[in-house]
């Protein structure tokens, strides 16, 4: 074989490698679901939703987490499709362009009961940071029963006063812990919200905990 | 000069040929600026694109070679970044690089000072309580929900233990005993579940 050959072989194969390196990115990995039917109905179920620009890992890992819980093959196709359509619903909520992680978040919410419209104002108070934390902490009260109008209040605020994620994070674990140990959702949100937010310098964050933000001040 | 030029790997066969002519000329004196002529004449002749040097293996210059050969493994590198830019990141699947729990504290993985803390992966401890159980594992959203990927140890004093590195946010996981048997995490709070009706636990992780 002349080194001319060698050379159009070896730009072929690389080319070859390329595409099949893309496709087995893409391609859906056989889920272990014994009903064939109800299989092929997730996979084309998948492939709907990588289509649609949508990511399957999160459609993937709904149904293994399906195969793992026993469920039918029948519940897993219908599990992987809700959680298709709440990915697509967060992503026309989070737009213009969320990140993975934003859609699963708000996937997450909207299962809990977040209402849809809350999803747009918490990218609002964040337009260009990654709202997948506020979104978790939302969804973790609400979950434990603090009213999704208070709880996306407190976040909000929190959001726009300059907290950090982490900070936003701390909120949430410490509401969990108090609500176990007893305290009212409403009453352990406000008291961490506010322990928070003693520690941000923004004029806004001072703004919200001196005692003249309960009304306007009598002018002089 | 005339060395460096001899061992040019890039020497064009037609110049050679001027050059060859030029010297069996009998009675020929180098003249350097009829010399400079030649060549720029040949320079001036209209060349083969890259394209068809490529691609016309007759005409496949030892330079081309070099620049197809530079092509693909250019191409295989972009693909391969490609692929892992597509792909679930080690971020988004923490355990897959940190092999079967140990009950070891992964300190690496929190003395990473420079990365952005809302995004690293925290090393996280889970605990469960069961004397009877042969085998106990860990199931959840980081996990993909694979049974056995993620097994728990056992200490002495009946407490089973791993603690894996998660990133920062809300984490849904349950324990597989025994192979099959699925229990929600007794210590954590409870995580409902619309989909497929099977509680499970949940834990907010973020760097501390």
């Amino acid at each position: 074989m002349s080194m001319n050959r060698v050379v159009s072989s070896l730009v072929a194969l690389a080319l070859a490698g390329v595409s099949a390196s893309a496709a087995f990115a893409q391609g859906p990995a056989v889920l272990p679901i014994a009903d064939v039917k109800a299989r092929q109905a997730v996979e084309r179920e998948i492939s709907r939703a990588a289509a649609k620009g949508l990511p399957t890992q999160p459609l993937i890992s709904k149904a293994m987490e399906g195969v793992t819980k026993q469920a039918s093959g029948e519940r897993i196709h219908s599990a992987v499709a809700s959680q298709a359509r709440r990915l697509e619903q967060a992503r026309d909520l989070l737009a213009p362009s969320p990140t993975v992680a934003e859609l699963v978040a708000g996937a997450d919410a909207l299962v809990v009961g977040v209402p849809a419209s809350m999803l747009k104002q918490i990218r609002a108070a964040w337009p260009r940071q990654s709202v997948a934390m506020p979104l978790d902490v939302l969804t973790e009260l609400v979950a434990r029963g603090v009213p999704a109008k208070h709880a996306l209040k407190q976040i909000t605020t929190l959001m726009v006063a300059g907290a950090t994620p982490t900070q936003i994070a701390g909120v949430g674990a410490s509401v969990q812990s108090d609500v176990a140990s007893g305290l009212a959702p409403d009453a352990a949100l406000e008291v961490r919200a506010r322990g928070v937010m003693s520690l941000l310098p923004s004029p806004a964050a001072q703004a919200l905990l001196a005692p003249s933000s309960r009304g306007p001040r009598a002018p002089r | 000069m005339s060395e460096s030029f001899e061992q040019d790997p890039l020497r064009d066969p037609l110049i050679e040929r001027v050059r060859e002519t030029l010297r069996s000329s009998p009675g020929a004196k180098p003249d350097a600026a009829a010399m400079g002529r030649v060549l720029q004449a040949v320079w001036a002749e209209p060349r083969a694109s890259f394209w068809r040097r490529l691609t016309d293996p007759l005409r496949m210059t030892t330079f081309t070679r070099l620049g197809a050969a530079a092509v693909a493994g250019a191409a295989l590198f972009v693909g391969f970044l490609w692929r892992n830019a597509v792909t679930p990141s080690t971020a988004a699947s923490p355990l897959a690089a940190t092999g079967p729990a140990t009950g070891e504290y992964p300190v690496q993985y929190a003395s990473d000072a420079a990365a952005d803390p809302a995004t690293v992966a925290v090393p996280t401890q889970f605990v469960f309580e069961n004397a009877k159980a042969k085998q106990v594992s860990l199931v959840g959203d980081f996990n993909d929900w694979k049974a056995g990927e993620t097994p728990l140890v056992k200490l002495e004093s009946g407490l089973w233990t791993a603690t894996v590195p998660l990133p920062p946010g809300r984490h849904v996981y349950a324990f597989v005993l025994d192979g099959t048997l699925l229990v929600a995490d007794p210590r954590a709070p409870k995580a409902g579940d619309a989909d497929y009706g099977r509680e499970g636990s949940v834990v907010m992780v973020f760097a501390r």
